[in-house]
């Protein structure tokens, strides 16, 4: 009974404030425009390359979650012709992935926030609760991280991305970027149509995170099959850390959680 | 889907514990609406004198509800949607309890607001959406499809609130919201109709950096139309509209957050915090202030002055008027809102509700002032109410469908049950409680014992074993049996808090092997798949707290693997046969991988790989059966395991929940035809542990059941030598005899049949009682033999069904019947259908379509019909059923007068007709209420069947009022209990005067009178039965039977002469 009051008014405030420091690490990769300034935000640049081929080149800069610059080089296959292309200077593309993380981050922080010091915890169930809640928006912070969209080639084209750049893009190639893991990642689809007339039967790619060449689509009254797919991808190191900072506080709460739980086994009466 | 179930929750003394997380009060305010962090939304009366109480339960969603939103026109349609955590929406009827709509999509919603222009628009409305995902989301009202999203040009981010702007002045509807960062977007909704309708892209009106975090509300003032309030958590502020420059600033105090607030009335606003309290602020006008010290109008004399920005600004500040706070300051988070009614009889309530699951309610002031002296006036809390105290306060609804067995048991209060399991096959209800004991009684006896009058018989004599062996709560039970036949029948596994799981045999009671685990309390028990490759061996999967995962050898008796590695609670547990390999997928998205034979731990993988192990074993299992075990912690038996689900309710994270319970009962009501179609469904909540049960009813099935039932009935009885079956019977009944000698009406009752049994269905439940402990130990026989061949099986199960049926019918009939209405029919209820009086009233369930489900709470009753009348009136659903009933009895004469009622002649007949015919009458409504499109098609049969093509009208453009199932079928069954009963007073009355002169007793002469009618069930029933004998038995069935009924002269009875029983009945022989 002594030992319980004292995990709860000792060691849970001690965890939880092992946790917001851990997070609030995390958040700070994350590198929050504080309060909506968005002034002074480092921009980072990344080179992406493949491991091989040099047929993609790339260099992607990122400021916060978004995109604001990116230089694409393109070299065809076919005719060996070398394609440039960047963002145009007024635009910038958010990576919807990392803004989604940020904001799961922060109301996990806020979550711990609202217990600090002060607070008294009363029951066990509180504290279950509360890192239920936690871990929660932790685990979907990592989720956005781990698992990119499945987007479906049609929505690729529609999507804002392909107006963005100067000189634009051909209309046989599509660009995507997305995140995985650790990872930035950028894929090339370069696109030839399929005449109405082709014997060949039509059937729509579904949604995937990466098509694969020979995945036809419609879009536009046009019905287009995928030639060649392009991936290049680049490690940002602030993500890694921010994942490893997921995992680690996530392990927390659960320790927490079993401490809590070993209590209640121990009395057989209802202690929550 | 299944609509014709019908579901009676039986409660424990606890109440399901409900977390609210979002709340709201109807426009009408007369319903309070609760989503809580367990996945149930809660339905709370209000009345006008703003007392709580509450009435339903909604089941359906798996996850924490996140909000609550009107989803109609209320006037309209009594509609409104909730959100969860994990994407489910859900728009239920308010009234009915009922799930209209329900949809899963990828999106978590923080708030829902319905917007509908009337004349500008098709459809049922849009529900704004904003939550963890860019800007705002269109969903459909009616079709909870997304259509359209309403996109910013910059800054997109999460929104975090958001308010609709009505506003006169520009005659424009927008949408003002404000960003997880700060920025506030403001949407034109009226203008931007058509747009959206052709699904070209909206994009902001205008956009403005706030410099404020975590924003939690944000109001527009509708009195000035001028002022904006925007609340974050560590202040709040006021902006002028039409520019939105800032007013005014208000920090809150350090340990406080504020969590909302509301517009009160012109430069009066409320705010609160999310610890539960609340603060009215006055915004003062400094100029009008400096001429009159202390103005509370400043209001009016603002409205003098030009209304100009430049005068607005810098002269409003808050001045704090009145204040609500909570009694002892709570620990728990609070979720509060406000209702803001002007007209009568409407109030201003100030509402919230507890982690706890208490509500509060605050009546706030028209003209709320401060004390004299100036400082701020506490505003008293009106009314407060938790699901407990209702529990409490009904105490006799709230019983625990096996708490009068521990109450009798040894006077000890009665232990809290923690988990149970049904095993439909044996009609057994397992019930482990929180002190250690196993309880194994019979289900459908248990249940009428809980649940009917009288029945102290029945509960004296209900067999139940107690098995003693674990030392804490008896945390999870598993009847392995259920699904896969290489299982024992008579084993069933409980695994208790102690960390042991013992292996019972169920019919004896004796432990047959103790597995001491030591790795911290049982949470799970779980069935080995089928194509394990050592088939013949029993094996069990247990999970236990310390995320351990244990294989227990039910034959050898060993434990063959214990995984102790896991860091995360264990979420999967799949079974790789051709490498002998069991892989465990944890909460945090992690593979353990162990081989089998040495007991060690293979691979340990993360991330993508885990992933694709999980998956690509699903794939491989799937190909050579339905071998794999698809476990998710929180439902507590796979999907192959069939019968029961019990389900917790786990807040977060995703889990099967009810929607399995609910599909696998319904398959199972669907599959398992020859059975069951009466079913204990044991439910279990997440955070307590308590526990409770929902019977479930089939009506349809059991209205097939009673028909073929009794056809196979006069079958049997005129083949009554040469048939096997009734054999079989026979040697039964004669066993039972064997245990009856010294009863004497032992010997009369050896051929009992089904018919027989049900009108003297209160000695045979005494015979069986008695007959119990053969029957089981004759149970057990059968199933050992069943084994060898199935076909005696199947027999003698058939046969039990005749008089589980009609046990069944009789008990959903006394849940359905308004007690107390009219004394007369409850005599005759009690008397002659056997359908005996309620303990209490009974929560009734509505099973809507797709697994959703509303269970009326203890306590349902006491507003709607609270003084009917001076007699205690029980079970009556509302004021409504007796007009309904009254105005079905009118159709139902004028239709009958020209007929000259053939038909009713036959309700007075039998009593086990009686009990048919009111049960296909309820199967009949059912049905028509359910699928009112296919009445139209079919009307013609059904007018057949119904005898009236008005009554069948009638109960259309029932359902077509939104009355309730319930009612339209508590109400035809009293109108059809009315004409049942006048039938058979007609026929009384002719025989009134010979049993007048008999009995020359004008005291007794309801006595006669009521063995008239007996007799005349018995005359059908002799009438089948040649052998006088069996006369002999039901009638002292009938002695048996009045002997019961309190209102009797005992001696008098016993006196009366059998000869003259004989003699009627021989008479009516004749024919």
């Amino acid at each position: 009974e002594e030992e319980f009051k004292w995990l709860l008014q000792e060691e849970v405030h001690a965890v939880l404030k092992q946790l917001q420091d851990i997070l609030k690490e995390a958040s700070q990769r994350f590198a929050l425009p504080a309060g909506g300034s968005a002034g002074a935000v480092k921009q980072q640049n990344f080179a992406l390359s493949t491991s091989g081929t040099d047929q993609v080149k790339g260099v992607l800069t990122l400021q916060g979650d978004a995109l604001c610059q990116a230089d694409v080089n393109l070299k065809m296959p076919r005719n060996n012709q070398l394609l440039h292309f960047a963002f145009r200077e007024d635009k910038q593309w958010k990576l919807q992935q990392i803004q989604d993380a940020r904001n799961h981050v922060n109301q996990a922080i806020y979550l711990l926030m609202n217990r600090d010091v002060s607070y008294q915890f009363k029951t066990g169930s509180e504290v279950l609760k509360l890192m239920d809640a936690v871990m929660l928006q932790l685990s979907r912070a990592r989720n956005r991280l781990t698992t990119p969209a499945t987007l479906t080639l049609p929505e690729i084209a529609s999507s804002g991305l392909t107006k963005m750049f100067t000189p634009a893009l051909p209309p046989d190639i599509l660009v995507n970027f997305y995140i995985n893991l650790n990872k930035l990642c950028l894929t090339v689809y370069q696109l030839h149509v399929l005449q109405p007339s082709t014997t060949k039967n039509f059937k729509p790619a579904g949604g995937s995170i990466l098509h694969n060449p020979g995945a036809m689509f419609e879009f536009g009254n046009q019905r287009y099959e995928v030639s060649h797919v392009h991936k290049v991808e680049c490690v940002i190191p602030w993500l890694n850390d921010a994942l490893v900072f997921f995992t680690v506080s996530l392990q927390l709460c659960q320790q927490l959680k079993d401490k809590i739980s070993v209590f209640s086994s121990y009395w057989n009466y209802r202690p929550y | 889907m299944k609509v014709s179930v019908q579901a009676v929750a039986v409660w424990g003394k606890i109440a399901p514990s409900h977390s609210v997380t979002a709340i709201m009060i109807t426009d009408d305010q007369q319903t309070i609406v609760t989503g809580s962090q367990e996945g149930q939304i809660c339905l709370w009366d209000l009345s006008s004198e703003l007392k709580i109480s509450s009435k339903e339960i909604l089941f359906g969603h798996t996850a924490s509800v996140t909000c609550l939103a009107k989803a109609r026109e209320f006037e309209k349609q009594p509609y409104v949607v909730s959100a969860t955590e994990n994407g489910e929406m859900c728009v239920w009827n308010v009234t009915s309890g009922q799930c209209i709509e329900n949809a899963k999509l990828p999106y978590r919603h923080t708030a829902i607001y319905y917007y509908h222009c009337s004349f500008r628009m098709t459809g049922e409305g849009w529900l704004l959406c904003c939550g963890e995902y860019q800007d705002v989301l269109i969903i459909d009202a009616k079709t909870l499809g997304v259509l359209h999203t309403l996109s910013s040009s910059q800054y997109s981010d999460w929104i975090n609130c958001m308010c609709i702007v009505h506003s006169v002045r520009i005659q424009e509807d927008s949408l003002v919201a404000v960003s997880v960062t700060g920025v506030l977007k403001v949407w034109d909704l009226s203008s931007s109709l058509n747009s959206i309708q052709e699904r070209q892209s909206v994009c902001e009106k205008e956009s403005k950096s706030l410099d404020c975090i975590n924003c939690q509300a944000v109001r527009f003032c509708t009195y000035t139309e001028r002022l904006l309030l925007v609340v974050s958590s560590t202040c709040w502020q006021v902006y002028d509209y039409c520019d939105f420059s800032l007013l005014c600033t208000e920090f809150c105090k350090s340990g406080q957050c504020f969590a909302g607030g509301e517009v009160l009335a012109a430069y009066r606003l409320i705010i609160w915090t999310e610890d539960g309290h609340s603060y009215i602020y006055q915004l003062l006008n400094r100029w009008a202030q400096m001429g009159n010290s202390h103005k509370k109008f400043s209001g009016l004399s603002k409205s003098i002055y030009p209304a100009d920005g430049k005068v607005l600004k810098e002269t409003v500040y808050p001045h704090l008027l009145c204040f609500t706070g909570v009694k002892e300051n709570k620990s728990f988070p609070f979720v509060m809102g406000f209702m803001n009614e002007r007209k009568e009889p409407f109030y201003k309530v100030l509402f919230s509700g507890e982690a706890s699951g208490r509500i509060t309610l605050w009546h706030v002031p028209d003209v709320p002032v401060s004390t004299f002296d100036g400082s701020p006036k506490e505003i008293p809390i009106t009314a407060t109410w938790t699901l407990q105290d209702n529990f409490d306060e009904h105490h006799s609804m709230s019983e625990g469908i096996i708490d009068h067995l521990c109450a009798s048991k040894d006077g000890i209060k009665s232990a809290v049950v923690s988990s149970s399991v049904y095993i439909p096959s044996l009609d057994k209800l397992v019930c482990g409680c929180e002190n250690g004991k196993i309880f194994v009684t019979l289900g459908l006896k248990t249940a009428r014992a809980r649940l009917l009058e009288n029945v102290s018989l029945l509960k004296d004599y209900l067999p139940y074993k107690v098995l003693n062996g674990h030392s804490s709560r008896v945390t999870c039970l598993l009847y392995p049996h259920d699904k896969s036949v290489r299982f024992d029948p008579s084993w069933l596994l409980s695994g208790g808090q102690d960390s042991v799981v013992i292996c019972w045999d169920i019919f004896t009671g004796s432990i047959i092997h103790q597995f001491d685990l030591q790795s911290g309390p049982v949470t799970e028990l779980l069935r080995f798949p089928e194509n394990y490759r050592l088939k013949d061996h029993s094996i069990v999967c247990c999970v236990c707290s310390d995320h351990s995962v244990a294989i227990l050898h039910l034959q050898k008796r060993v434990c063959l693997l214990h995984a102790r590695k896991h860091l995360f609670p264990v979420k999967k547990i799949k079974f790789d046969p051709v490498e002998n390999l069991l892989i465990v997928g944890c909460e945090d998205e992690s593979v353990y991988i162990w081989e089998i034979e040495t007991g060690t731990l293979e691979r340990h993988e993360t991330g993508e790989t885990a992933k694709v192990i999980l998956t690509s074993i699903e794939d491989s299992e799937y190909l050579v059966a339905d071998a794999l075990l698809p476990v998710s912690q929180e439902s507590k038996r796979n999907k192959n395991a069939g019968y029961k689900h019990s389900s917790s309710y786990k807040h977060g994270m995703v889990s099967y929940s009810l929607t399995h319970t609910e599909k696998s009962s319904d398959k199972l009501t669907d599959t398992s035809c020859i059975q069951q179609p009466f079913t204990i469904l044991p439910v279990k909540t997440k955070w307590n542990n308590a526990n409770f049960h929902i019977l479930l009813f089939d009506v349809e099935k059991l209205e097939e059941l009673l028909l073929s039932s009794q056809l196979s009935g006069l079958k049997s009885s005129n083949s009554f030598h040469n048939s096997d079956t009734l054999e079989r019977v026979k040697s039964t009944t004669e066993k039972r005899v064997l245990t009856l000698k010294r009863n004497k009406i032992a010997g009369s009752i050896s051929p009992v049949d089904g018919q027989v049994d049900t009108v003297c269905s209160n000695q045979v439940c005494r015979d069986k009682n008695a007959a119990r402990p053969l029957e089981e130990s004759g149970g057990m026989k059968r199933h050992k033999k069943m084994k060898s061949s199935r076909k005696i099986r199947m027999q003698p199960s058939g046969n039990i069904d005749v008089t589980v049926t009609s046990d069944t019918a009789k008990l959903l009939l006394s849940c359905l019947l308004p007690w107390g209405v009219d004394k007369e029919i409850d005599n005759l209820c009690v008397r002659h259908l056997d359908i005996l009086r309620l303990q209490c009233p009974v929560s009734f369930g509505l099973v809507s379509s797709e697994n959703h489900l509303s269970l009326m709470l203890p306590g349902w009753k006491c507003t709607d019909c609270g003084v009917l009348e001076e007699r205690a009136v029980i079970n009556l659903f509302s004021k409504r059923v007796i007009d309904l009933s009254n105005k079905y009895l009118a159709a139902a004469e004028g239709q009958t007068g020209e007929k000259d009622g053939p038909e009713n002649n036959d309700y007075g007949t039998k009593g086990l007709e009686t009990v048919f015919f009111l049960f296909s009458r309820i199967a009949l409504i059912n049905r028509i209420i359910n699928i009112p499109s296919a009445v139209t098609g079919k009307s013609r049969y059904y007018s057949m069947d119904f005898g009236s093509v008005s009554l069948l009208k009638l109960i259309c453009c029932w359902s077509d009022q939104s009355i309730k199932i319930i009612e339209a079928m508590q109400a035809v069954l009293l109108a059809e209990v009315q004409m049942a009963m006048n039938t058979l007073r007609k026929t009384t009355i002719c025989s009134d005067p010979l049993a007048i002169v008999e009995n020359g007793n004008g005291k007794l002469q309801t006595l006669p009178k009521t063995e008239e009618r007996d007799l005349q069930y018995i005359k059908n029933v002799s009438l089948l039965f040649s052998a006088l004998k069996h006369d002999k038995s039901s009638n002292s069935a009938n002695f048996q039977d009045v002997e019961d009924t309190p209102d009797r002269c005992v001696l008098e009875e016993s006196e009366s002469p059998g000869e003259r029983h004989l003699k009627t009945i021989t008479k009516y022989q004749v024919p």
